[in-house]
């Protein structure tokens, strides 16, 4: 009999499930938002109905993410640098370096053979993270998604000197005033945020192949400001944002497997899939 | 006197932590004089010559600075800024003075502001020099000698070698109860949790050393025959590097996470109870050699080695013997923000465990709880990572 491995992966703005059985069965990204804070148990029920099986079929599942202590179905919490390592190491095994832009944090991650060997994370502040690019994405009247397409026509990028999003926000906003192009100005921005960054993850002894994944990997936009910082080609995984579930679930099929190899047999916590106990 | 030779000595350390400087307030209420004072380079010994209570100061990570960013800068480092916070407030009111000792500019250069607002009777500035080479060593014993002149002004009495002398040699062996402490975290697992000693520490330094020491005997007796079970899942063994950590929060996350603090280098921990004073004819020469060398601490030192690898080895090599003692698997360096003197060394530290093959796990945060959620990710992770 095939054994599933569910991952749930709680972002600060997004939720990805991830199923694997010998390959992935299903993956479903769904919002974390506001409104959508209790869907957990949705965007499971999602991946479960992709992959046509039951909650019951599911022999371990694994949560990270900086929501996954809220999630009553999953058998045990991984954090999402584990997660992210494990995950990607499975979908692209030469690269040594992760760089993962999410809404709320970035991180920068080095990896040996799909094992954490250091990392670094900024979640102190905005800048450098999605989070920037929604703020100044409104300021700018275009939409989240086009901005990596926007910047790519700019003629000569704007240099936005502040790092922070607030101070960015205002200059940004100056800047329009004086009539500067909103292409320059968003591409002046990626390139802010990717100086952000490259600092951040230069901590660490980047060696390539060097991938990026999370949020920002899908901005075409930010992917080429670091390339120019890195000075070398990311590597984007097929869908960026699920290599933490993805890894999640591997992580549960690992501990799972290596029992089993011990003689033992994890249980499932008992739990029914629930609304998740997010910030009450 | 005290109620911990009868076996409740991590009860009464629980009652000192959580209710902390109590006892202070009960001996100024019984007519002592109660000195508060901040960092380790307090220097004890005098205090306790000159008969009057000495009580390090804390702050509280639970608490919210309301009242003292009126009066002090907000780049002032986090712990300063806490600790006068609840000094406005009035959480230590019934102090007679305080000394406050040159460590760092967040200390020397709010000096006036911390004497302005308070207004106690006694006020202390002892200009703690930064480097240790013998005129160094000399201007220590002079300002000494000047602390302990005004001290004698202000009880009115005089302060003799002899009372100096049984002051030191009263400290020494409060240091020696704690290090014999400290080895019943060598066995795996410890015979004593991280949060509970931490609890031990903090209570320790609010206490006159008679007292601090029979509080340290009576945890120990207590401990040293646990029965420890054996654990099932192998929690890696942390030692944490730090100024004034001094709160429960940090080791509870890391403890709750699987992890077990087993060694620190914090100035409340072993950097306070590793180095003794050397019993000299004259015993101000050797309260200041104790102070100024032989304390690790980042702002009084100044290389001594011939290369840089040997300065190394001379400002950390303590801490790779903590390693090896104690079996630590992975150290946790965690500086306050704006902290210039521990901020300067993290690469040095860093890079001088990592090369002897411990992971390091850097942390840099405010002296509060409320920033621990982000901290928790990072702590396990890391645990994570070093399983």
């Amino acid at each position: 009999m095939e054994r599933y491995y569910a991952g749930i992966d709680i972002g600060s703005t997004m939720t990805k499930a991830v199923i694997v059985g010998e390959t992935i069965v299903a993956s479903v990204i769904g919002p974390t938002g506001p409104e959508h804070r209790k869907l957990a148990d949705k965007v499971m029920e999602k991946a479960l109905n992709q992959a046509g099986l039951r909650f019951e079929d599911v022999t371990y599942i694994v949560s990270t993410g900086y929501g996954r202590v809220n999630v009553p179905f999953a058998d045990r919490q991984v954090t999402e640098i584990t997660c992210h390592a494990k995950g990607l190491h499975s979908l692209l095994p030469t690269v040594k370096t992760i760089i993962d832009i999410g809404g709320q944090d970035s991180k920068g991650i080095k990896i040996d053979g799909g094992k954490v060997t250091s990392f670094v994370m900024n979640d102190k502040c905005a800048a450098g993270t999605g989070r920037f690019l929604e703020v100044i994405a409104e300021t700018l009247g275009v939409p989240l998604e086009k901005l990596g397409e926007v910047s790519l026509s700019a003629e000569s990028p704007a240099a936005i000197s502040n790092t922070c999003t607030v101070f960015a926000e205002h200059e940004v906003i100056n800047k329009l005033s004086t009539g500067e192009k909103i292409t320059n100005l968003v591409a002046g921005v990626h390139d802010a945020v990717a100086t952000r960054v490259y600092a951040l993850v230069k901590k660490l002894n980047v060696e390539p192949d060097i991938a990026i994944t999370g949020g920002g990997a899908k901005n075409v936009g930010l992917v080429k400001a670091l390339e120019g910082k890195f000075g070398c080609a990311l590597l984007v995984p097929p869908e960026p944002l699920i290599t933490g579930a993805l890894g999640a679930a591997l992580v549960g099929k690992e501990r799972y497997e290596h029992a089993l190899g011990s003689g033992q047999t994890l249980t499932r916590s008992g739990q029914g899939l629930q609304e998740a106990r997010l910030f009450s | 006197m005290t109620q911990s030779e009868n076996g409740n000595g991590l009860v009464l350390a629980e009652k000192y932590y959580s209710q902390y400087g109590s006892r202070a307030r009960e001996l100024k209420a019984a007519g002592r004089k109660v000195i508060g004072y901040l960092t380790a380079l307090g220097p004890v010994e005098i205090m306790t010559a000159a008969g009057v209570v000495s009580l390090r100061l804390k702050g509280n990570v639970s608490e919210a600075i309301t009242k003292g960013d009126a009066y002090m800068e907000t780049i002032v480092c986090p712990f300063v800024r806490n600790v006068f916070d609840a000094a406005v407030k009035g959480r230590y009111d019934f102090l007679d003075g305080m000394v406050l000792p040159h460590q760092c500019d967040s200390i020397d250069r709010t000096d006036d502001v911390w004497s302005d607002t308070l207004k106690l009777p006694y006020w202390h500035f002892l200009n703690v020099p930064h480097v240790t080479d013998e005129p160094s060593v000399e201007f220590m014993k002079d300002i000494l000698r000047i602390f302990i002149q005004t001290l004698e002004e202000f009880t009115g009495e005089k302060i003799t070698d002899e009372a100096i002398a049984r002051a030191v040699t009263a400290h020494n062996e409060n240091r020696r109860f704690m290090r014999e402490l400290y080895a019943l975290r060598i066995t795996d697992p410890p015979l004593i949790s991280g949060a509970e000693m931490m609890k031990v520490l903090v209570a320790a330094m609010s206490l006159p050393v008679d007292e601090s020491s029979a509080l340290i005997k009576g945890v120990t007796d207590e401990i040293k025959h646990r029965e420890m079970p054996p654990s099932t899942e192998q929690g890696r063994r942390i030692m944490l590097v730090g100024d004034q950590v001094d709160d429960v929060a940090i080791i509870e996350a890391i403890e709750g996470a699987g992890g077990r603090l087993v060694m620190d280098d914090l100035s409340i921990g072993s950097k306070m109870y590793w180095n003794d004073v050397d019993a000299t004819p004259d015993p101000i020469q050797g309260i200041a050699e104790r102070y100024l060398r032989k304390l690790k601490l980042p702002t009084t030192f100044v290389g001594t080695g011939n290369n840089y690898q040997e300065t190394l080895e001379a400002r950390f090599g303590h801490m790779k013997q903590y390693i090896e003692e104690f079996k630590v698997d992975g150290v946790i360096l965690f500086v306050y923000k704006f902290c210039d003197p521990y901020g300067f060394e993290v690469p040095a530290i860093r890079n001088f465990i990592e090369s002897a093959g411990t992971p390091v796990l850097y942390l840099e945060d405010e002296y509060s709880i409320s920033t621990l959620a982000r901290l928790k990710t990072r702590i396990e992770a890391f645990l994570e990572m070093i399983a």
